[in-house]
């Protein structure tokens, strides 16, 4: 008997990404079924964000096509922003509000109902309750990256997209990072990551996509391996 | 929007919020930890009228007063100053359009791109806001210019009716930008904007040629101004309603251009708002590269690279052959002919061009790293920069000053005279180019503008200060009409001494080092 294959909330088919009409990167094809994760790799300028920045509907591909739970992705349709939770390398902040009123925002903005009860939580998880109060520009940069990750994780969603998530974070904020793309898992969310840590990138993926002149799916062994200095 | 089901997340859900509601708690929020109030903003409003109220009737003062001179000798051609200002009108619609289209018109840059534009709330109503900001800035920004204009030149509609009708038409090109935002690309308005004010000088051109001789300028009926008006008005609707239609990434790039352009603007750093404006289309690959090999040494790379700025810059090349014509025009409108009125054409439509030369300059200023790799020292540099503008402003003097020549029916003394004068732009161009920042930890002063540190406007003059020196025999020639021998003597020291000072490395002003060298004084005395 065949086990029942679970449904895939993202389908990559034939992607190419680019600038100017020119792509970055081989084209990319794969399927990142609920409950699992895909890990992007390879080396700096190898195309990883543009990938990601399709994915999401911020970069217009030059072909193929991207599908979220069986629809284009168009983010300019509210129920795809209220899917995909996005964590990029942003670094911009309302002037006027302080950390914990840049997740209340979040969290209000997608209707999340006991808004203060999740904001809180996510404070003490990333160790920015001392800080709740402060602007996010006085801040160091390993904290803005943490409370980046608690706006990602503050709001409901179906596919959580990071790219890069352990840059600046130190080794303790790492193995968290880990432990919670794990849980997203088991709760039944997909994950896909572009990243450059083995460690992560072992702990978390249950597949990889090497991205590079030939962009190829690998198990999560194969990519750890390329992910040593040398190989890639 | 009817709740998605997520499969991850807090389980407690709400319906989402109404955009107005996002919009609302940001501002709330923000005044809570503001330190002015409503009378803070009431009083900022009070004085920007004000300060524009009193601009605008300087300028028509100043307009008002300047003397007409009957030509010396007949021309043939010729325009009326209502039918230059119809290509002004021209003008300013490919500037609205253009700039329009270069700020979005709308967009949402920073924080607003990283924190609203992915919450799954109406994107519209996040945007309305921007968009009706920009809507009313171009109708504001017309009716200025329409004012000004309307009280100026003399005779025709009625100054409430050219008032109204530009202002409603600088609404339209606005709304116009805006809707080519949603259905093409901002680049196509940009285009537009480009294209009408190429257009501009081609049809100050025509109007010479052709003698068209108009005696009032745009007089649309008042039911024509309702037309427009009702046109504007649908068509700021249906932008309002596709709004939501415009993609995240064409939002943020038009919110960091505009981002830029105010941080520009707010630091009064003129550079950084060319580049603000001009970068985004600028192309980002060329079929292939050069091999360069007119380079033979340190100073013919320098001035090849800066040829090759201005040459690959086709906004900067337009820039300086519309300007150089500029002179002839005034020249060519017997309503507006008058010495004041050429010199002061000559010297701003100068600086201008003066600006466009400058360009390989002020991004050796932004990014000195290639500068560096040459085996040369700073001023050695800084006077091979001088070439190409001194060149390039040569040229276009010749132009300037051989259309007085021609006018005047003497032109040859007026050639020699441009010779001499030109290359004296480029010491404008290149201390314009280098300036320094202002200082912002310096002490401020309050002006009804604001607070500006502490020497910001001796910051500003660097460049117009050098042109004044420089460019002034020729002004004087301009202004009394001919061109003595001794006069052109004047000129060729004028030109050393700003060539001289254009090419400068020291960046203390005057107050700075006397300052310092009091210090050094106080210091020997102890």
């Amino acid at each position: 008997m065949s086990r029942a294959r679970p449904p895939a909330v993202l389908r990559v088919s034939k992607l190419s990404v680019g600038w100017t009409g020119r792509p970055v990167c081989g084209q990319a094809s794969f399927t990142l079924p609920a409950g699992r994760s895909l890990a992007l790799v390879g080396p700096n300028g190898s195309g990883k964000s543009t990938l990601l920045r399709a994915i999401l509907g911020l970069l217009e591909p030059l072909s193929g096509s991207v599908q979220l739970l069986g629809v284009e992705v168009d983010e300019r349709r509210a129920s795809f922003r209220a899917q995909v939770s996005a964590v990029l390398d942003d670094d911009a902040w309302f002037p006027a509000l302080t950390v914990a009123e840049h997740l209340y925002l979040v969290a209000r903005g997608h209707g999340v109902g006991d808004a203060q009860d999740e904001v809180d939580a996510l404070l003490d998880e990333f160790g920015l309750t001392g800080h709740a109060d402060v602007l996010p520009t006085a801040l160091s940069s390993g904290q803005r990256r943490r409370l980046l990750l608690a706006a990602g994780l503050v709001r409901p969603r179906s596919l959580l997209v990071l790219d890069e998530p352990e840059q600046r974070l130190d080794t303790a904020t790492r193995q968290l990072l880990a432990e919670r793309l794990n849980a997203e898992k088991e709760a039944g969310g997909a994950v896909l990551v572009a990243t450059h840590d083995p460690d992560l990138l072992a702990a978390v993926a249950d597949r990889a996509v090497i991205v590079g002149d030939e962009t190829r799916l690998v198990s999560t062994a194969e990519a750890v391996d390329a992910l040593r200095p040398g190989v890639l | 929007m009817s709740e998605v089901e997520c499969a991850v997340g807090p389980a407690e859900r709400t319906p989402v919020p109404a955009a107005r509601s996002m919009r609302r708690y940001n501002a709330a929020v923000a005044r809570k930890h503001a330190h002015g109030g409503v009378t803070a903003l009431l009083s900022d409003v009070y004085y920007s009228v004000v300060i524009v109220g009193i601009a605008v009737l300087m300028a028509i003062g100043a307009l008002g007063q300047l003397p007409v001179h009957e030509p010396p000798v007949g021309t043939s051609h010729a325009t009326s100053l209502a039918g230059l200002t119809a290509v002004a009108y021209l003008a300013l619609a490919g500037a609205l359009i253009g700039s329009a289209g270069r700020l979005g018109p709308v967009g949402a840059g920073g924080a607003e791109a990283t924190w609203w534009l992915p919450l799954p709330v109406d994107r519209r109503g996040l945007l309305r806001p921007n968009a009706l900001r920009m809507v009313a800035l171009g109708g504001v920004a017309s009716a200025v210019v329409a004012t000004v204009l309307a009280f100026a030149v003399p005779g025709g509609t009625s100054p409430g009716r050219s008032v109204a009708g530009v202002a409603v038409a600088g609404v339209a090109a606005v709304v116009v930008a805006g809707l080519l935002q949603v259905w093409t690309a901002a680049r196509v308005a940009v285009r537009l904007g480009d294209l009408l004010l190429a257009a501009a000088p081609v049809a100050a051109a025509a109007a010479v040629l052709g003698s068209w001789q108009p005696e009032s300028v745009l007089a649309v009926p008042w039911w024509g101004i309702g037309l427009l008006g009702a046109v504007a008005v649908g068509g700021a609707f249906a932008l309002d309603a596709l709004l939501g239609r415009i993609p995240a990434r064409r939002l943020r790039e038009s919110g960091a251009v505009a981002a830029q352009a105010t941080g520009a603007l707010v630091s009064l750093d003129t550079r950084e708002l060319g580049r603000a404006l001009g970068d985004r289309l600028a192309r980002q690959q060329r079929r292939r590269s050069l091999r360069m090999r007119l380079v033979g040494g340190p100073v013919r790379a320098l001035v090849v690279a800066d040829a090759l700025v201005l040459a690959r810059s086709p906004r900067h090349l337009g820039q300086i052959l519309v300007t150089a014509l500029v002179p002839a025009l005034v020249l060519a409108t017997p309503d507006l002919t008058g010495s004041v009125q050429l010199a002061l054409a000559f010297l701003v439509a100068g600086s201008f061009a003066m600006l466009a030369t400058g360009e390989a300059s002020r991004r050796a200023e932004m990014s000195p790293g290639v500068d560096r790799l040459l085996p040369m020292g700073a001023t050695a540099t800084r006077r091979a920069r001088l070439i190409v503008p001194g060149v390039v402003m040569t040229l276009w003097t010749l132009v300037a000053l051989g259309s007085v020549g021609l006018w005047r029916a003497d032109p040859l003394p007026w050639l020699a005279l441009a010779v001499l004068a030109g290359p004296a732009w480029a010491g404008g161009a290149l201390r314009s180019a280098f300036r320094p920042a202002p200082k912002w930890d310096s002490a401020l002063v309050s002006t009804p503008a604001g607070a500006v540190p502490l020497g910001a406007a001796a910051v500003l003059a660097r460049g117009p200060d050098v042109v004044v020196l420089g460019l002034l025999p020729a002004t004087i020639a301009v202004l009394a009409g001919s061109v003595p021998q001794t006069l052109l003597l004047v000129q060729a020291v004028a030109t050393a001494v700003a060539l001289r000072w254009g090419s400068s490395t020291e960046t203390r002003t005057l107050m700075d080092r006397l300052a310092e060298a009091q210090e050094a004084a106080g210091e020997a005395r102890k």
